[in-house]
């Protein structure tokens, strides 16, 4: 390489180094972008494409028949469960998590352990396991008829409670993880400062707590909504069969009808759904704020 | 001056007595005693884990001491839990809480108290206003400058009409300049509302500047309180010469009424402290005076020596000297004027103390 | 000396570098064969592939399916990895439907004679064991009853219970039409109205509507349901089981619904020869009738219960033993393959209401 020596002729050199530089900096992120593209992307693209594809070309009819009666009850199901486990999950994983961002360090860590422990264990050992204590000669029917408590065993299983029980465990690890994450990095003083301005311990838990918690909050309620929405093993499990799932009408399309085009129609429809919500939240409190911007 | 209607009330007197905190084996406040008259600015200063802070978390009822009672006026609030103490309070970080605007930080103490919202409309804007935030009031709070979070952070301290003020380091986080234009506004400030205030610091500077008298704290005790002069000018321990300006130590023995530098009985203002011994005499560089060949001195304390270096500072410049028997001082002249008697490294040099600035404090570091 | 050890170390590395068993080394051929995998691929293996692999002098390679979606992937893909599948008999008409198998030629199909052709066998599916949907009870419940047939599942006054049924029309619609009265023998084409209608006076009763046989196993093992319409097979393994909460566990052959599972070659298949030579020899009777002795299935040849090679005991066992096979009847794939997709979606209609 030669060396300018003429004064302002280093300016373009300059130049050129730097924006070599950039380019091969930029190009790190090709593999990854590549990656991401091929196996995320890429069968995105295909769904669509098959949603609408028919025997002769181009067709709206996969979209069509989801107007079917069975298919829109399915859609009001997935939707009343998921609302459900997630008002449930905030009713459970708030009080958790306050409580956990509030103990001290070591209390902190075994109570966290407690609540990751589900995490680490599989998702169909937990499923029976509920079954095993909640059916009808199961543990806790036993126990309560045994005690004299009640007569006829409670149907507590194979059915919208077992399902809603069964996922309210699976998910609650992600109301709480997002929740503790916020809380412990709300500052003392802010508390403090609400007390010495004249609230009670209750007006300042829900004037300045609750809503400097709410980041947090919002990523839990996207998180574990989402999730809800796609499930298919707990509500198949525990669920007697009388949980229609989105996500097993799919399964139902694929292998029953070899119905590739109806069941990425309805994949679409989840993926649009979901796409949706996150959409209005982001626009309601603003997308920076849930994946942790300020 | 702008009209507001914030007025001077009645501010309270502070009475803390026999304060102990302990944390584990660390005792953070030692059976401290102190009393805050009614309008006074009172600074807490002390170096980092002195027990400053905590005295003050006391006052605001955040941390309960083991033993001892603390007086706002007549009322006794050692059992009051925080929000029923009623004090104002500026935060280290401003604590400002980012779900509200400006004004909603400044009127959420008022809602607290159930104030009409018209009136909560006026006195916010009134607090603002005395605080030069008159049109910032929808802003954001991450939209602020620190200066002007600070602003806020006092509006909403003083916005309740609080007849006490708590600041915990407040200027600390901003940079010297607006921290010394601060430190005016808030004397004035403080002027202005005639409330007491409690003011921890650990900058020696900030302490002068703005407080009627300065406590100066160190293992949870209180060391010396007076005014800002006599903190300065009359420290009575080692410890408070050290931390409050340069300061430099002679040995000296008191014997018979009189202080006594090796042979030379020093001359003095005020009669010696009546104990005996090896004691410190302290030289403040700068009450130090180099004097012509022509002065005799007469009447000054003299130190003699050889100039080893100088070192210009910009408005003075400091000139080390050493003295007889392996002993050192410098010397602070001022740069104007500096050319009447010039020094040079390795020339002999003259130096004099007024008695009235002699001060003598015992050897050990905490009496 | 130190030659040889070497090249033979490495050519074992280079053996299980590749995956291959040793007998690859010998140029035998390969043939693939894909089963449901557990107790009953294991079976399969031993009462049968291990006679194919001698008379035919080739590796088999085992490989697991989990349904119909399985073979329609490999034949679209134009080139199948099995040679050789085990699939339901509706899944089996279904492919033979959509032109994704390969067809046998003369010599198997004179192979296949003696399989009854009700059974749905036909010149691309080869019936290899029956099986039958059966009534499972709880001793318990109805100590020294045996329900008749499935007007008792229907009949909560007589068998009060919990019940369990399969998620999925395909067999409950012919269990309502016989509990409604229609003889077995007058079914087809099935009377859905009817069938659905009786099916309503079911539903506030089954607590279950099960997924997968083991789920239906495991209801009545732990006594969360007293009746259960299931696979033969799993509720017989039961007996040998040790009791659950549910107590012992009896079944009954009475109006069973006889299916069975066919064997089929994918389109494109690599050794579809050789892949018919195998079914030929697993359909003989002696060697079709070897799999009762392994599992608790039936052979598919009706030829098999004169080899001698079941014994009386376990014969009594078996759905379509000359005994056990009059107690009920054959499920009419055709119809299930021409209206199964209607039903199916009829059926889910019918769950979520």
């Amino acid at each position: 390489m030669t060396v300018s020596t003429g004064g302002s002729a280093n300016l373009g050199a300059y130049r050129v180094a730097e924006r070599r530089e950039r380019w091969l900096l930029q190009s790190l992120v090709v593999p990854g972008l590549a990656l991401i593209g091929l196996i995320a992307l890429a069968p995105i693209g295909w769904l669509f494409w098959m949603s609408v594809q028919g025997s002769s070309g181009f067709t709206l009819d996969h979209y069509q028949r989801l107007l079917d009666e069975s298919y829109l009850r399915t859609l009001k199901t997935t939707f009343e469960l998921s609302i459900l486990v997630t008002v449930l999950s905030i009713a459970l994983g708030y009080p958790l998590a306050y409580l956990i961002s509030q103990a001290r360090p070591r209390l902190a860590a075994l109570l966290m352990l407690l609540v990751l422990f589900p995490v680490w264990t599989s998702l169909l050992v937990r499923c029976y396991a509920w079954l095993v204590l909640l059916q009808r000669r199961g543990v806790v029917n036993s126990w309560l008829q045994d005690m004299g408590i009640i007569d006829a065993p409670l149907k507590l299983m194979h059915n919208f409670t077992g399902t809603t029980i069964g996922m309210l465990h699976i998910m609650l690890p992600f109301m709480i993880l997002p929740l503790y994450a916020s809380m412990r990095s709300i500052d003392r003083d802010y508390m403090r400062a609400a007390a010495n301005l004249g609230a009670s311990p209750v007006r300042a838990f829900w004037q300045v707590f609750v809503p400097l918690s709410l980041p947090g909050l919002f990523a839990g309620i996207i998180i574990v909504f989402v999730l809800c929405l796609g499930f298919y093993v707990t509500p198949a499990l525990l669920g007697g069969g009388r949980v229609y799932m989105w996500s097993m009408q799919i399964e139902r399309n694929v292998t029953y009808y070899a119905d590739w085009g109806a069941a990425s129609a309805l994949g679409v429809v989840l993926l649009a759904l979901t796409l949706g919500i996150l959409w209005a939240v982001g626009r309601l409190i603003g997308f920076d704020r849930i994946v942790g911007g300020k | 001056m702008v009209a507001v209607g914030l007025q001077a009330t009645a501010s309270l007197p502070i009475s803390i007595r026999s304060i102990t905190k302990r944390y584990g084996a660390f005792t953070a406040l030692d059976a401290v005693d102190l009393e805050v008259d009614s309008g006074e600015f009172l600074t807490l200063l002390g170096p980092s884990g002195s027990g400053k802070t905590t005295l003050l978390m006391v006052l605001a009822g955040f941390i309960r001491p083991e033993s001892g009672t603390v007086l706002f006026g007549e009322r006794d609030v050692s059992l009051a839990p925080p929000h029923k103490r009623d004090v104002g309070m500026v935060f280290q970080n401003y604590a400002l809480f980012p779900h509200m605007s400006v004004a909603g930080n400044v009127a959420y103490p008022l809602k607290l108290r159930s104030i009409p919202k018209a009136e909560v409309g006026r006195r916010v804007r009134e607090a603002l206003e005395l605080v030069q935030l008159g049109t910032l009031g929808e802003r954001r709070i991450d939209q602020l400058s620190g200066g002007q979070r600070q602003r806020v952070a006092l509006a909403r301290a003083i916005v309740f009409e609080p007849r006490i003020l708590l600041m915990d380091e407040p200027l600390s986080a901003l940079d010297k300049k607006l921290r010394e234009e601060m430190q005016i506004e808030v004397r004035n400030l403080h002027r202005r509302l005639g409330l007491t205030t409690v003011y921890v610091t650990h900058d020696q500077r900030e302490a002068l500047t703005m407080s009627d008298r300065v406590a100066v704290i160190d293992g949870g005790r209180v060391r010396q309180i007076g005014r800002p002069r006599d903190i300065y000018e009359r420290p009575d321990s080692r410890f408070i010469a050290e931390f409050i300006g340069e300061s430099q130590f002679l040995p000296v023995v008191l014997r018979d009424g009189a202080a006594w530098l090796d042979s030379h009985r020093l001359a003095v203002e005020r009669p010696p402290p009546t104990a005996q011994g090896a004691h410190l005499l302290v030289v403040r560089p700068e009450k130090l005076t180099v004097l012509p060949a022509a002065d005799s001195g007469h009447g000054l304390n003299l130190f003699e020596g050889t100039v080893k270096e100088v070192v210009y500072q910009g408005e003075s410049s400091l000139v080390y000297v050493s003295l007889a028997g392996g002993l050192e001082l410098s010397v602070r002249r001022p740069s104007r004027g500096a050319d009447a008697v010039p020094v040079a490294p390795g020339a002999p040099i003259r130096m004099g103390l007024a008695p009235a600035d002699v001060v003598i404090v015992p050897a050990e570091l905490h009496p | 000396m130190a030659r040889t050890i070497r090249s033979a170390v490495s050519i074992s590395v280079a053996a299980l570098l590749l995956g291959a068993p040793a007998a690859m080394a010998q140029d035998k051929k390969v043939l693939t064969i894909s089963s449901w995998g557990g107790a009953f691929q294991k079976a399969q293996k031993e009462a049968w592939f291990a006679i194919v692999e001698k008379e035919l002098n080739v590796t088999i390679k085992e490989d697991n399916t989990s349904g119909i979606a399985d073979v329609r992937t490999q034949v679209a893909s134009g080139k199948p990895t099995w040679d050789l599948t085990t699939q339901g008999a509706y899944s089996c008409k279904l492919l033979e439907k959509e032109g994704r198998l390969e067809k046998f030629d003369d010599q198997t199909m004179k192979a296949l004679a003696d399989i009854p052709t009700a059974l749905g066998r036909s010149d691309q599916c080869a019936p290899q064991i029956v099986y039958s949907v059966a009534i499972g009870w709880r001793d318990k419940a109805y100590p020294g009853k045996e329900p008749p047939g499935w007007a008792a599942f229907w009949d909560v006054k007589n068998f009060p219970g919990q019940r369990s049924v399969r998620k999925h029309p395909i067999y409950a619609l012919e269990m309502a039409l016989i509990a409604d009265g229609v003889p077995m023998d007058k079914l087809y084409p099935l009377d859905v109205d009817r069938a659905f209608k009786k099916l309503e006076e079911l539903k506030p009763h089954v607590l279950v509507w099960w997924a997968s046989g083991a789920q239906s196993a495991q209801v009545i093992k732990d006594g969360e349901v007293d009746m259960v319409a299931a696979w033969n097979g799993r509720i017989q393994a039961l007996e040998s089981e040790p009791e659950g909460k549910g107590g012992k566990i009896k079944t009954t052959f009475n109006q069973q619904i006889l299916v069975s599972d066919h064997w089929m070659i994918p389109k494109g298949a690599a050794n579809k020869d050789l892949a018919m030579k195998a079914i030929a020899i697993m359909s003989r009777p002696e060697v079709n009738a070897r799999i009762s002795n392994y599992i608790n299935y039936a052979p598919s040849n009706s030829k098999s219960y004169d080899t001698g090679v079941i014994a009386k005991e376990k014969e009594a066992g078996l759905p379509n033993s000359p005994a056990n096979a009059k107690k009920g009847f054959i499920q009419d794939n055709q119809w299930w393959v021409d209206n199964a997709d209607a039903m199916v979606k009829r059926f889910d209609a019918f769950l979520q209401r």
